[in-house]
């Protein structure tokens, strides 16, 4: 019996460690309406990313970490027209020397990036981003396609994606990680989930 | 069969659990204050312990809106001049912040719907959250409240995102008391843009007293840099049911670190008072730093700068460790 409540008492006491209060959340709803025109509504699945994923992140990602405010439950929005869901939605961030940038990655079902807005970034670069030449180097793009546009040390792009993305190889960069990250947590934590729909 | 009704009976609220716990956050939030107000040579401390609850309500087609519940038991320890939720200086009483329900699955010319405890939206309150933190923008003393209870109507559209509400004046209370109301509103672009801008007006009567006022709010972000400002012009009937005329201005800078932990900010806020003699002159200075997830630290200063007509010049240190589990 004790094991029942100990049980009851862990799942409580588990699963929530966010540094703002929730008051101040807001679900990115012009980012969706933007990567999808045709949405009616979107589906949110709140899951945490707690230490255990973020050692996973550094296995599979050697000399990447997560940064606190990407530590936390996060939502990944599955994105609706009806009742037909069209894709998915996920928000992440990523450290840059402009501060944070935040990116909204639309994400098709089979875990490949289809497309991209940016929440927040303060590069002075960011409209190179709009740019087709630029948003190849990530669009059509699973895990492990991104994973070989990688240098050894797994923090930068290779040569030939810096030159891709000239004038701006540092957001290309910080995209790179941010891209990675985001399709690395989403087949971890959603990957089972999302097969229903 | 007791045990076995018991284990069903267990393994039922593990399921109603579960499907509770579905898009449920939560954290226990606890803060300590230190406050050291020169001017009347007093030392005080407020001490929270709450709950913060955030939930997504959802079925198949998608997200039918969200909940957000904060219960804080709040004491208070040689706090002068008494807050108007507490009876005295070293009171304590649970206090209800934020605890709303918005409905979301709404039509796309539609708005959503929001009932229940919420800050007002009015200027940069709107889009900065300010609860629980030493950083503030003033949003009660030029209100009359920050919170209250009533209903609004808010949406984030392609490319404005727009918050009115109809509040009732009860302030901590679900009540209109002695006829109180609040008419709240903002509109302005959208507030995840590097320049933001909004427009607010207000209309209540609080307390007893009549409040007019409209406000032009923005935000300016370059890098790790911000610039933010709030002109708000109006009058109330604080004198002897005399209407004076109100202006409040704030300009705030801000720095954050590369990594977002520490920021620093310094803000001048002037107030001019149609019958008041100098126009009141202050400069808040403050840095808050994020240990790690759970654990913040925070710092201010205020001072006055011009002598006021009566009592001395405000004079306010004020410290805090905040921890979210």
């Amino acid at each position: 019996m004790k094991k029942y409540y100990m049980l009851l008492i862990l799942s409580l006491f588990s699963e929530h460690l966010d540094a703002v209060a929730y008051c101040s959340l807001r679900d990115p709803v012009t980012q969706i309406k933007q990567l999808y025109p045709d949405k009616t509504n979107q589906l949110s699945i709140v899951k945490m990313v707690d230490d255990n994923i973020r050692a996973q992140v550094q296995v599979a990602l050697p000399r990447n970490d997560l940064h606190f405010s990407e530590l936390g439950q996060h939502t990944l929005y599955i994105v609706k027209e009806g009742n037909k869901s069209l894709g998915y939605v996920h928000v992440r961030s990523e450290q840059s020397e402009w501060g944070l940038v935040e990116i909204a990655w639309a994400i098709d079902k089979d875990l490949r990036i289809s497309n991209f807005v940016f929440q927040r970034c303060r590069s002075p670069k960011k409209k190179v981003a709009q740019q087709q030449r630029f948003r190849d180097i990530f669009i059509g793009k699973n895990y492990q396609e991104l994973k070989e546009l990688l240098n050894s040390d797994g923090v930068t792009a290779k040569e030939e994606v810096l030159e891709q993305a000239k004038p701006a190889p540092e957001l290309a960069n910080v995209m790179l990680r941010c891209a990675l990250k985001t399709l690395l947590l989403t087949e971890v934590l959603w990957g089972e989930e999302l097969k229903k729909y | 069969m007791q045990y076995l009704l018991l284990s069903l009976l267990i393994t039922l609220s593990f399921e109603c659990f579960a499907d509770f716990n579905r898009n449920l956050r939560w954290s226990l939030d606890a803060s300590a204050r230190l406050n050291h107000n020169k001017a009347i040579d007093n030392t005080s401390r407020i001490y929270a312990l709450g709950i913060d609850i955030h939930k997504v309500f959802n079925r198949s087609s998608g997200d039918m809106g969200y909940g957000v519940g904060q219960v804080y038991y709040t004491k208070l320890s040689n706090q002068i001049p008494v807050p108007f939720l507490f009876d005295s200086k070293d009171d304590g009483d649970f206090i209800i912040r934020e605890a709303h329900l918005n409905y979301t699955d709404t039509a796309n010319w539609f708005p959503n719907v929001r009932i229940g405890h919420f800050t007002m939206p009015f200027g940069l309150e709107e889009s900065i959250d300010t609860n629980g933190r030493l950083l503030d923008y003033h949003h009660g003393k030029n209100l009359g409240t920050k919170l209250d209870w009533g209903l609004s109507l808010n949406k984030v559209t392609e490319n404005v995102e727009y918050n009115v509400s109809y509040t009732l004046g009860g302030k901590d209370k679900a009540k209109s008391v002695n006829g109180s109301y609040a008419v709240t509103g903002r509109i302005g672009t959208l507030s995840h843009h590097d320049f933001i801008m909004g427009f607010s007006f207000y209309r209540a009567e609080i307390d007893g007293i009549n409040r007019k006022r409209l406000a032009i709010d923005w935000q300016y972000y370059w890098q790790t840099w911000g610039l933010l400002a709030e002109l708000a012009l109006g009058e109330d009937d604080k004198q002897a049911m005399q209407w004076q005329q109100e202006k409040y201005a704030l300009l705030e800078l801000n720095k954050t670190a590369l990594h977002e932990q520490l920021k620093v900010y310094g803000q001048v806020i002037f107030t001019d008072k149609e019958f008041q003699k100098n126009t009141e002159k202050l400069v808040n200075i403050g840095l808050s730093y994020q240990i790690s997830t759970q654990l913040e630290f925070s710092l201010s200063g205020r001072i006055q700068l011009n002598t006021p007509e009566v009592g001395k010049k405000q004079q306010l240190t004020r410290i805090q460790i905040r921890y979210r589990y």
